[in-house]
């Protein structure tokens, strides 16, 4: 191997492809759709939680309307004057959601009778909070009816309110608090990501060496530097090429979900802490308690997104993505290389790529279902066999993969690279030389075994 | 001396013998014709001098030794199967070719510069290849295989592609390389060129080497050692075939002596290397 011809091998195929007009805009235009796609939802839950639905009140008991305060997700407007046909016949005109009934006090049973109408039904979350208000004025009243003194307040301190978090153990007995929904999602992104990357990029190579046998310039190059020199000079600018889009979409995406995050308040919403909330909680009186449990976990909720997205170990999963990708990449771009030498234009490759992408949507398909189930049998032997292990382990890690695994699955990747790697160098150079012929797999093999 | 030195070199593909015990000399700052019928094994031997495909046996020496892969440098090689990257630039495709063969940037430029001033094509520097006619792009694929001056230049079908302005314009080119000391492998099918440009020829057919040796050599051994003499008289003209004397003058000295004979021509009559070939190929078949 002559480093110096393969320098100048590598430098023209990068500079060639990163020059090119496709290349730049893919590279910002992907992390602008990608951030603006998260920005949007972002944007979009966040604004479904402020929109308040007004619910008109007709209470005929005279108990209940002190318990219905307004809060984010709702407000109440009094209408106990109104007869309730009248109010349920204007709903849209004074721009009401709905109406709330509150029959007359049974004295006796020392309950109400309670009906929502509304044109759209609500969801559970709100006529969960409204009836949990409606029984709080009804235990509040039978309470009272007791005349025991202090006792609204021996019932305010006895009231638990306890939120259960999730963590993972960490080998060292670090806990961080952990989300599983943050896991599969990570999982699956980095999973496709890597099946796109090995994809794209392998494809890449195929058609360049393809380029170089249909106009011919092939045999020009081979009488200056060796086949392999040639092959792998194009496979590593190529690499090359993959590396420089990725880094410039992680620092980009990064750059934009910051900026753009900054400008919405994204940050100052992450950075609360369940429990700091609770605590300012207890300030509040009871009857607004309730109101809030819906709201607080659901914000706590997206405060465990968030921190588990912040406890993500960013530097492993990154270096073990590029690991991956560099020697899944290898493997597959070297066969796509020797696929790419046995034919002289792309229409041609249909059938002798069957092989290669056969094994990489089955890699695709075990990832999918290694986010639902990361320890399941097929996902592990997905993870180690070479040929889909790549795409496989890269989406069974944000779950955690012992140590032994990794490196069992990095080897053998590792092994089965370098053998196929020599393999298809030697039908590379006798396939970038045969011209006419549509060639076969047998022809392949003819080559492998002649050089 | 020999630049290439080829020691029964042998070529197998699986079961079918490409080159079967080919054993032949190049000899330094000459013209070398490799000629053979289509699929006789000429491109095999051509690829096995510039090392990109291995000999199954035998050796190929350069200049007096084993041929290395650090030799390909002096070796300037235009394929049949040529071409160039079409969507590159015609200047930037040059320079990387130029460098593949071990020229520095600056050489690479400073040489081509002077290339693009000889063939009056500098304005097309910056022109993208698919930009140009297959003339042009001939040119600019003659000029990047010599450009890193090689001591031994290889041919396949040079003139094919060129109208005949251009074509011309390669011959004188590839004279001038012989002048000023390269070899030169011709291979070409056009025996007009062989018999004009070659001053040693090797023939291959099925594989095998036919005959090696000097055209003019080859031409008279092939010949029937005539002379052709034409000449006027008071009854008109004649033309006689006769065969040449050992002193080559004594008829030619009868003819003069004789009164009222006007002497139109004289000359020695080689067979054309059209026949030549074309009477070993058939004499192959049978």
């Amino acid at each position: 191997m002559n480093w110096k011809t393969i320098g100048i091998i590598i430098s023209r195929e990068y500079l060639n492809k990163v020059k090119k007009k496709s290349f730049i805009w893919t590279t910002l235009l992907v992390p602008i759709l990608v951030a603006g796609l998260t920005i949007g939802i972002m944007v979009a839950v966040m604004n479904t939680k402020e929109k308040t639905k007004a619910i008109a009140v007709v209470d005929r008991s005279g108990i209940v309307l002190p318990y219905l305060t307004d809060s984010e997700t709702i407000s109440f407007q009094d209408f106990s004057a109104m007869p309730l046909d009248s109010v349920k016949n204007n709903l849209s005109v004074m721009s009401l959601d709905g109406v709330l009934s509150i029959g007359p006090l049974d004295s006796l049973e020392k309950t109400v009778s309670a009906d929502l109408y509304s044109p759209k039904p609500f969801g559970m979350e709100l006529t969960d909070n409204v009836n949990s208000r409606i029984n709080r004025a009804v235990e509040d009243y039978r309470i009272a009816s007791y005349h025991i003194e202090g006792l609204d307040q021996i019932l305010k301190d006895v009231k638990a309110n306890v939120h259960m978090r999730s963590y993972t153990l960490g080998e060292d007995g670090e806990e961080k608090i952990s989300e599983a929904g943050v896991y599969s999602i990570l999982s699956m992104i980095l999973g496709i990501f890597l099946f796109l990357f090995i994809t794209l990029f392998g494809g890449m190579v195929m058609s360049a060496v393809i380029e170089e046998k249909a106009s011919r310039v092939v045999e020009v190059l081979v009488s200056s530097v060796k086949a392999t020199e040639l092959m792998f000079g194009k496979i590593i600018g190529i690499a090359l090429v993959a590396l420089t889009q990725f880094l410039l979409w992680l620092v980009l995406s990064a750059a934009i979900i910051g900026i753009g995050g900054a400008a919405i308040g994204f940050d100052k919403l992450g950075g609360q802490n369940p429990s700091e909330m609770v605590t300012s909680m207890s300030g509040v009186d009871a009857e607004q308690l309730d109101a809030m449990t819906a709201q607080l976990s659901d914000e706590s909720e997206l405060s465990v997104v968030l921190s588990t997205l912040r406890n993500l170990p960013y530097g492993q999963l990154i270096g073990l993505f590029l690991i991956y990708f560099i020697f899944g990449y290898l493997l597959y771009a070297s066969m796509f290389a020797a696929i790419g030498s046995a034919v002289e234009n792309e229409g041609d490759t249909q059938q002798l790529q069957l092989p290669l992408t056969i094994p990489l949507m089955l890699a695709y398909i075990i990832a999918l279902y290694a986010f639902r189930a990361p320890d399941s049998s097929i996902a592990f032997w997905g993870s180690i066999i070479p040929f889909t292990s790549p795409i496989v382990m890269i989406s069974r890690l944000p779950f955690g993969v012992p140590a032994w695994e990794i490196i069992l699955s990095v080897v053998l990747l590792i092994i089965t690279f370098v053998i196929f790697a020599w393999a298809s160098a030697k039908i590379y150079k006798v396939g970038i030389l045969m011209f006419g012929k549509k060639s076969t797999w047998k022809d392949l093999w003819k080559w492998f075994r002649q050089s | 001396m020999a630049i290439i030195e080829c020691k029964n070199v042998c070529k197998n593909f699986g079961e079918k013998v490409a080159l079967d015990h080919v054993s032949l000399e190049i000899p330094e700052g000459r013209i070398f014709g490799l000629l053979g019928p289509n699929g006789a094994g000429k491109t095999t031997l051509i690829r096995i001098i510039n090392r990109i495909t291995i000999p199954t046996d035998g050796e190929v020496w350069f200049n007096g030794r084993p041929i290395t892969q650090a030799d390909v440098e002096k070796i300037g090689y235009m394929p049949e199967e040529r071409g160039l990257y079409r969507k590159m630039k015609v200047g930037e495709q040059a320079m990387y070719l130029a460098r593949l063969k071990g020229m520095s940037t600056r050489d690479a430029q400073q040489a081509l510069k002077e290339w693009f001033v000889r063939f009056g094509i500098q304005s097309w520097w910056d022109k993208k290849v698919e930009e140009l006619s297959k003339g042009m792009a001939q040119k600019l694929q003659f000029i990047t295989t010599v450009v890193h001056k090689p001591s031994l230049m290889i041919l396949d079908e040079p003139f094919s592609g060129f109208d005949p302005v251009n074509a011309e314009l390669i011959r004188q080119e590839i004279l001038r390389l012989k002048e000023e000391g390269a070899t030169i492998i011709l291979s070409t099918h056009n025996m007009e060129s062989v018999e004009e440009l070659c001053d040693d020829i090797a023939l291959i057919n099925k594989s095998r080497l036919v005959i090696t040796g000097g055209v003019e050599q080859i031409r008279r051994d092939y010949g029937n050692n005539n002379v052709e003499l034409v000449w006027t008289d008071a009854e008109g003209r004649h033309t006689e075939v006769l065969p040449r004397e050992t002193d080559g003058t004594s008829t030619l000295r009868t003819f003069l002596e004789k009164e009222g004979v006007q002497i139109n021509s004289y000359k020695e009559l080689m067979p054309r290397m059209n026949d030549i070939f074309i009477k070993l190929v058939t004499e192959g078949e049978e």
